[in-house]
């Protein structure tokens, strides 16, 4: 019984903090969301419209356009790729072939340069790069691939592999490093064991690789996809949302319905909506990683 | 007691001599300017200089952010003494309790000609008939030609419908191999399709925004209408000549199309007079003593119909400003002659007595010509549904029909039902 008020005295700061600074802003947004809130009248306040901003983005045309582009390809493709792209690079990076020619170093610090490129100047590179006189359609054009320029970020054949691209460039190397970092704790003897067993390369890594990076790779995989799922810079930044509404995704339909449209109440309710999908992942999070980590300190 | 007597006076003579330094300090205002700082430095140095009373900051921020900055900040008590604002944005401002009504300003110490010189004064109005802005630049929209390339095409004048802005696009394209009309048909938020888009409305005698004579507003567009202009637009794309790549662009002065033109990858443009200036410029640098050849010309319009637009800026004054005096006084010096003559060259001004003294020279003709074909806003900005909003579902619709997302039956007929449901 002490330990418990111990433990809950100790915790308070934090659980006040918290309530500050998340619980408010969360309760408060909540409100906006049954209102008719602008921007235009944020001196006068919104009229209260109880459900109606709901009904009306549950019921928008573009509701389902807008939540597949956010978990298909903003949030499932680009996790998807960055793990496996990550967990690549991390084993490349891992061989022996790499420490004999001396360029595990070098190529950590490489992975080191767009991983620490803030998403912004990320976005601004490869819009150069992608444009119409840009280096890949002036290589693609070289190579003879193509004889007319691509408008990667316009064409909707091109745009989403496009956007999904320029945020591999610049979270995969946070991948590959932490899967790097945890490919080299597993103990060298297990590799001796499963050579001496007989054991194919490709035994080798599902048996003896892959279980000890399972755990790293839930975290990361988690961890991304609350990073992707709520993500507004990469889609703003090199598509507005367009061509169109094309890769219009929540976090841009939530910017452009608030600052845009004005429709501070609407948006708000988008975001509860957004809140309440991220929740979900939370408890997972905490069911599959949290516990886990919580049960081992115990 | 003496020593505390010299001590008393003394701090009694710093604490007097320190009110005397105190209220000798300037009054500082802000000034937020959406555009490049070069443009107004030398204007606002003048004017400092001319009034040792008053520092001016200037704050900067771009075009996209600037109103719903302003308004978030003005809607907290907080905000710049002085905005730079489109023309369209001030209704709306006024409306929404961001800005000063400056109409006891206008009464006592009136610009030298009155507020009645000014263009686009219907758009400085609030609802509530009070002056919440006062008209600082105008300009007008249009068509930029590439004379050279058109020569040859075999064009010798200047196309006069948009049939023959369209076949002598196509004739630039199959004849040289180089872009026709290229504009910028991106979807952002404020892109310039928008502006098209109403132009060629516009020229068929047609608004999206209308008001009626009982004062009420209405969508003034028929599907067919809003189909007939994505199919216009789209032939161009459809076609080669217009580029693809214009997909991604939004902007007039996108820098693929400006340099384009300059190097002479593209015949045809549709752009403000700063723009086009740029270009001129531009061309100029990089041939130097060469003739530029370029011509500007109006939109396609019908006698009786307009085809571009009256545009610009308004200065602003902020309702939480503590310097309300001050604030107009820069805002009147900002507006005057001496600025446009000597300072702020890059814009036309917006009172009608200084707009007549401008020699639009040879180049800028195309414009002179376009602005008796010009009208406001009128309507879009005073009627129920926020301009942005208008843009950005124009601009949205346009974008989905360019591109190919759905025909242009269904993005018409979207444009149409999402304003709509906007409408009272």
């Amino acid at each position: 019984m002490r330990d418990r008020l111990f433990i809950t005295t100790m915790l308070l700061p934090s659980m006040v903090l918290l309530v500050l600074f998340y619980g408010y802003p969360i309760f408060d947004n909540l409100r906006i969301s049954f209102t008719d809130l602008s921007l235009l009248g944020m001196k006068k306040g919104g009229n209260w419209v109880g459900l109606a901003n709901y009904r009306e983005l549950f019921h928008s045309g573009e509701f389902n356009h807008i939540l597949f582009n956010t978990f298909i390809w903003l949030t499932a493709t680009s996790v998807v790729l960055r793990l496996l792209f990550g967990l690549g690079i991390a084993l490349l990076l891992n061989t022996r072939a790499m420490r004999v020619l001396r360029l595990a170093a070098v190529s950590r610090f490489a992975l080191l340069i767009p991983w620490a490129t803030p998403p912004i100047v990320a976005v601004v590179i490869w819009r150069f790069l992608l444009e119409r006189n840009g280096f890949v359609n002036d290589a693609l054009i070289g190579l003879g691939l193509i004889s007319q320029p691509i408008a990667f970020l316009a064409d909707i054949r091109t745009v989403w592999p496009s956007i999904v691209l320029i945020m591999l460039w610049n979270t995969v190397p946070l991948i590959a490093l932490s899967l790097l970092s945890s490919l080299q704790t597993v103990p060298e003897e297990y590799y001796e064991a499963a050579e001496l067993d007989g054991a194919t390369s490709w035994q080798t890594f599902r048996f003896v690789t892959l279980p000890f990076l399972m755990p790293a790779i839930l975290v990361l995989g988690l961890m991304s996809v609350f990073w992707s799922f709520n993500n507004f810079v990469y889609v703003w930044l090199a598509t507005g949302a367009g061509p169109g509404t094309f890769t219009n995704v929540l976090a841009t339909e939530v910017y452009l319905k608030a600052f845009v449209d004005f429709r501070l109440g609407y948006s708000s309710a988008i975001g509860m909506v957004m809140a309440v999908v991220m929740g979900a992942f939370g408890i997972l999070y905490l069911r599959l990683v949290a516990q886990r980590q919580l049960e081992e300190t115990l | 007691m003496l020593k505390l007597l010299a001590a008393g006076l003394i701090a009694s003579a710093a604490i007097v001599g320190t009110a005397g330094i105190a209220a000798a300090d300037p009054v500082t205002i802000t000034f937020r300017f959406n555009d490049t700082e070069q443009e107004v430095r030398g204007a606002i140095d003048e004017f400092q200089k001319q009034n040792p009373d008053i520092k001016v900051e200037l704050q900067r921020i771009g075009w996209k952010d600037a109103r719903n900055q302003f308004l978030r900040e003005a809607a907290v008590g907080q905000g710049p003494d002085v905005a730079h604002v489109a023309q369209v944005w001030v209704t709306e401002m006024g409306d929404a309790g961001a800005t000063l009504a400056l109409d006891d300003f206008l009464q006592k110490d009136p610009p030298p000609n009155g507020f009645a010189d000014f263009a686009a004064q219907d758009l400085a109005h609030g609802k509530d008939g009070k002056i919440y802005g006062l008209p600082w630049t105008t300009d007008t929209w249009a068509m930029v030609y590439r004379t050279d390339l058109l020569k040859e095409a075999g064009i010798d004048s200047l196309p006069t419908t948009w049939e023959d802005m369209r076949k002598d696009s196509e004739a630039v394209y199959k004849k040289t191999g180089k872009a026709g009309f290229g504009f910028p048909a991106g979807s952002s938020a404020s892109g310039a399709m928008w502006f098209l888009a109403n132009f060629y409305w516009w020229s068929e005698g047609k608004a999206l925004i209308v008001q009626k004579q009982d004062g009420s507003y209405a969508l003034g567009l028929e599907p067919a209408d809003v189909v007939a202009a994505m199919n216009y637009y789209k032939q161009y794309m459809d076609g080669g000549d217009n580029p693809q790549s214009n997909l991604a662009a939004s902007d007039a002065h996108d820098p693929a199309i400006m340099q384009a033109l300059v190097s002479g990858n593209q015949a045809m443009g549709a752009m403000p007079p700063n723009t086009y200036k740029e270009i001129l410029k531009a061309y100029a640098d990089a041939n130097p003593g060469k003739e530029p050849p370029f011509a500007s010309g109006p939109f396609p319009h019908q006698p009786d119909t307009k085809s571009s637009m009256i545009g610009g800026r308004m200065l602003v004054i902020n309702a939480n400003t503590k310097h309300p005096d001050e604030a107009w006084k820069f805002v009147k010096y900002m507006a005057s002659q001496g600025v446009f003559a000597n300072f702020y060259r890059t814009q036309f001004p917006a009172q009608n007595s200084l707009l007549k003294q401008i020699d639009f020279g040879a180049p800028l003709k195309g414009f002179a010509e376009q602005f008796p074909f010009a009208r406001t806003w009128g309507a879009y900005a005073s009627g129920p549904v926020p301009i942005g909003t208008l843009w950005n579902a124009t601009q949205r619709a346009f974008g989905k029909a360019l591109s190919g997302q759905v025909s242009t039956e269904d993005a018409a007929k979207e444009l149409l039902a999402e304003i709509g449901k906007q409408m009272p």
